[in-house]
């Protein structure tokens, strides 16, 4: 099913805006009212995920709409975890409406968007190419109040998404990374040049106060490691760490991806 | 003159008897003819015969020969029969009399040119046979006639060459016998890779331990260099030793392969077989036109590695599910039915990705998101949901190291794995398998029950990770046997949930 959508009154302050655009799921202006892009690297690293985890509520609490590409990698991450905590989000495709080439879990994440928010595209058929992208990201950034970029390399799509953002006058927010991480390039490089604010996570989310006792927790807070590494350093056996490690995993205090762990 | 002895084929491990009825004519055009389904290596008999007859200071008839080897309807193949045609050449040519010792034996070997007697595969086999059917004698290679030794109850004799066992047979010179081995000293077997060689890798050598002494199979991934398959190779230092009736097992296996060096007896070390992944179907489950044994055979009571199983075609994988389910592999081909046991730990070693480098701490993932995923899918499915454990090994940076006192030894893991598996042996004495990971569900209900306190740990568990039925009784099963390992009669908390450290993490289950 797809609809045309009723014009959308932050679009207007694009140079060129879409002549048309189609939707998908339940039309409701109220999704644009407070609006926030999350976008950045489709290659995402371990830290781009956690900074998501941590930016992606937070926006959610504060009200926000999440708009992203709808792209693997931060885009499709920030949809996820927006989901997750309850929030509502806008996909916009770089690709059109009824382009068939998305694999099973693309299928089932796009329905899971539509139930509560929206999937935009400004084609029907077209197929994906190297000028859909930049195409669709000015729509992301005209649609959104605020634009957060989180990873991004050089040379990015995301880069392209700060850019227009910034002719049509919306807050962008970097969030910093490593300098010696290539996807943190592009956000340092916003920084560096001030032409974007630095986020920073709220400080001082209440922990349970075993969680924060706990030498494993506070060793994690640091940063992600391995159980092997965990055992190591605080010199204790590993079936016990790794037991310890699952009741803080079950109990949310902790992270696990790809064996490593981390705080929440 | 007409003149029957004995051989053996092999069929699948099941011996059948050959006859080998040799004919020498009075009358009758010169001639050699071997009839009886006789495959093109017996057909070469002939040749090999005629000229190790007479380069042993015999003379090879010129009259009409005639070879039957019966049953008629059974193929025949290899080099095994031309020891028992020289022997029935000899005799039926008046060259050797006819007694009891050439009447009542099993003669079984290959001939050199120059009459020596090579090394015949199947060798333990035939005096396996031998004891079955009350035969009290049997002529076997010099260099496999140690497999033999084992078998109480008949008398082996190694043949060095034709000459020799001419000398036997007349009286001349008898062969000595080959003393029975009575029990081998089991000296330690030679291991390849001590654990305690390996820095790091704490939670991988864990998940080791749990495997071999629970017998579950092990997945481990990696980035390439975090020393997965030097892991892989340590794990046969920490199983128990064979028994001496699997030992007699395994033998019989690389007996009819082909693969036990010469002057070998029983093998004592559980095999370790790490196939190449460019193995075809047929070599992974056995094959050929007289079915040999495949890798699952030959890794039977042993170990199974796929290094790299992702890259490994997903028709070998496919057929790894049935033998992995029934511990038996049956090949079926146009001229023979045959079972093989094939009761193995499987060991895979995969990378995360296809560039091997997610989740990397140094290195970036030159991988997509979906790449991974596609990669990922290869290995989804059936053969996932029999691995019991799974388990990252990250890369390890050396400088964390630094100063690490050595772990502990494969020899004290070993001795910890032998506890647990004895354990494990009297819980199931009566239902008729020996490791935890051999449970059913309705032994997993029967054996591991839970406390309040783990059940809403496990339930947990399930909802969080969205655990199938399946994975949810793997879970049991590896907390069984981690709760074994520390001695512990029942299933506790902290057994719980380190078993949920090696779930799935390939996203399946």
């Amino acid at each position: 099913m797809t609809n045309i959508a009723p014009p959308i009154p932050r679009l207007r302050d694009l140079s060129s805006p879409p002549k048309q655009l189609y939707y998908r799921g339940t039309w409701d202006e109220a999704l644009f009212t407070k609006c926030a892009a999350v976008v950045g690297s489709r290659r995402m690293t371990q830290y781009g995920r956690m900074v998501v985890e941590k930016l992606v509520p937070q926006l959610v609490e504060a009200g926000f709409t999440i708009a992203s590409g709808f792209m693997y990698g931060v885009d499709q991450a920030a949809h996820r975890e927006c989901l997750e905590c309850g929030g509502r989000t806008i996909a916009v495709l770089g690709w059109g409406m009824n382009w068939n080439g998305l694999d099973r879990e693309d299928k089932n994440l796009m329905e899971e968007i539509e139930k509560k928010g929206l999937v935009l595209s400004e084609w029907e058929e077209q197929k994906p190419a190297l000028w859909t992208f930049p195409q669709r990201n000015r729509i992301v950034a005209a649609i959104s109040q605020e634009l957060y970029v989180v990873e991004a390399a050089e040379k990015s799509g995301a880069l392209i998404t700060a850019r227009i953002a910034r002719t049509l006058k919306r807050t962008i927010w970097a969030v910093p990374g490593p300098v010696t991480s290539k996807t943190s390039e592009g956000t340092n490089q916003l920084l560096a040049d001030n032409l974007a604010r630095m986020w920073l996570p709220v400080r001082g989310a209440q922990k349970n106060e075993t969680a924060v006792t706990n030498p494993l927790v506070r060793l994690l807070e640091t940063e992600p490691m391995h159980a092997s590494d965990i055992a190591r350093a605080l010199g204790e056996p590993i079936d016990k760490i790794g037991a310890q490690l699952s009741l803080l995993v079950l109990a949310g205090d902790v992270v696990e991806r790809e064996g490593t762990f981390y705080v929440s | 003159m007409l003149v029957k002895l004995t051989s053996v084929a092999h069929v699948g491990l099941s011996s059948v008897p050959v006859d080998v009825e040799v004919d020498v004519a009075a009358q009758g055009f010169p001639g050699f003819t071997v009839v009886g389904l006789a495959g093109k290596a017996v057909e070469e008999a002939r040749e090999r015969v005629k000229t190790a007859i007479t380069n042993s200071g015999m003379e090879f008839p010129g009259k009409k020969i005639t070879v039957n080897l019966a049953p008629a309807d059974l193929p025949k193949d290899g080099g095994a029969y031309d020891l028992p045609i020289a022997i029935g050449i000899l005799v039926a040519s008046g060259q050797l009399l006819v007694n009891d010792t050439v009447t009542n034996a099993v003669f079984y070997g290959e001939l050199g040119l120059s009459g020596d007697v090579r090394p015949t595969k199947g060798v333990l086999l035939v005096g396996l046979f031998a004891k079955k059917h009350k035969i009290k004698e049997i002529f076997v290679p010099q260099g496999s006639a140690a497999e033999a030794s084992v078998i109480d109850g008949i008398t082996v004799y190694p043949v060095k060459n034709l000459r020799d066992l001419m000398g036997h047979v007349m009286g001349s010179a008898p062969i000595a016998r080959l003393k029975r081995k009575k029990k081998e000293k089991t000296e330690d077997d030679v291991v390849e890779f001590d654990l305690s060689e390996i820095a790091g890798q704490e939670q991988a050598k864990r998940a080791m331990t749990i495997a071999a002494a629970g017998g579950h199979n092990l997945l481990m991934s990696g980035p390439p260099g975090a020393g997965k398959t030097m892991l892989a190779r340590a794990l046969p230092g920490i199983l128990p030793p064979l028994t001496p009736a699997e030992a007699l097992e395994v033998t019989r296996i690389y007996s009819v392969a082909g693969l036990l060096s010469s002057g070998t007896s029983l093998m004592h070390a559980r095999p370790f077989r790490n196939p190449h992944h460019g193995i075809s179907a047929a070599g992974i489950i056995g094959g050929g036109s007289n079915p040999s044994p495949g890798e699952v055979s030959l890794a039977h009571l042993g170990v199974l590695f796929l290094d790299e199983m992702a890259e490994f075609p997903r028709s070998v994988l496919e057929s790894l599910r049935q033998p992995m389910e029934d511990g038996v592999v049956s090949i079926v081909r146009v001229g023979a039915h045959v079972s093989y046991p094939a009761s193995f730990t499987l060991l895979a070693a995969v990378n995360p990705c296809p560039c091997g480098y997610l989740g990397h701490p140094k290195r970036p993932c030159s991988c997509s998101e979906k790449q991974v995923r596609k990669y990922r899918s290869r290995l989804s499915g059936p053969i996932l949901d029999r691995i019991d454990l799974h388990v990252i090994v990250p890369s390890v940076e050396t400088e964390k190291l630094s100063g690490q006192a050595g772990s502990v030894s494969s020899k004290t893991m070993r001795e910890t794995v032998i506890r647990t598996r004895k354990i494990q042996e009297k819980r199931f004495a009566a239902d008729g398998f020996y490791t935890n990971s051999q449970m059913k569900n309705k032994h997993v209900k029967k054996y591991c029950a839970l406390d309040g306190e783990t059940h809403r740990i496990l339930k947990l568990a399930v909802e969080t990770y969205d655990l199938s039925a399946r994975g949810y009784f793997r879970l049991i099963k590896v907390a069984r046997t981690i709760a074994d390992l520390a001695g512990a009669p029942a299933i506790a908390v902290t057994h719980m949930a380190e078993a949920l450290q090696y779930r799935s993490a390939m996203g399946n289950s």
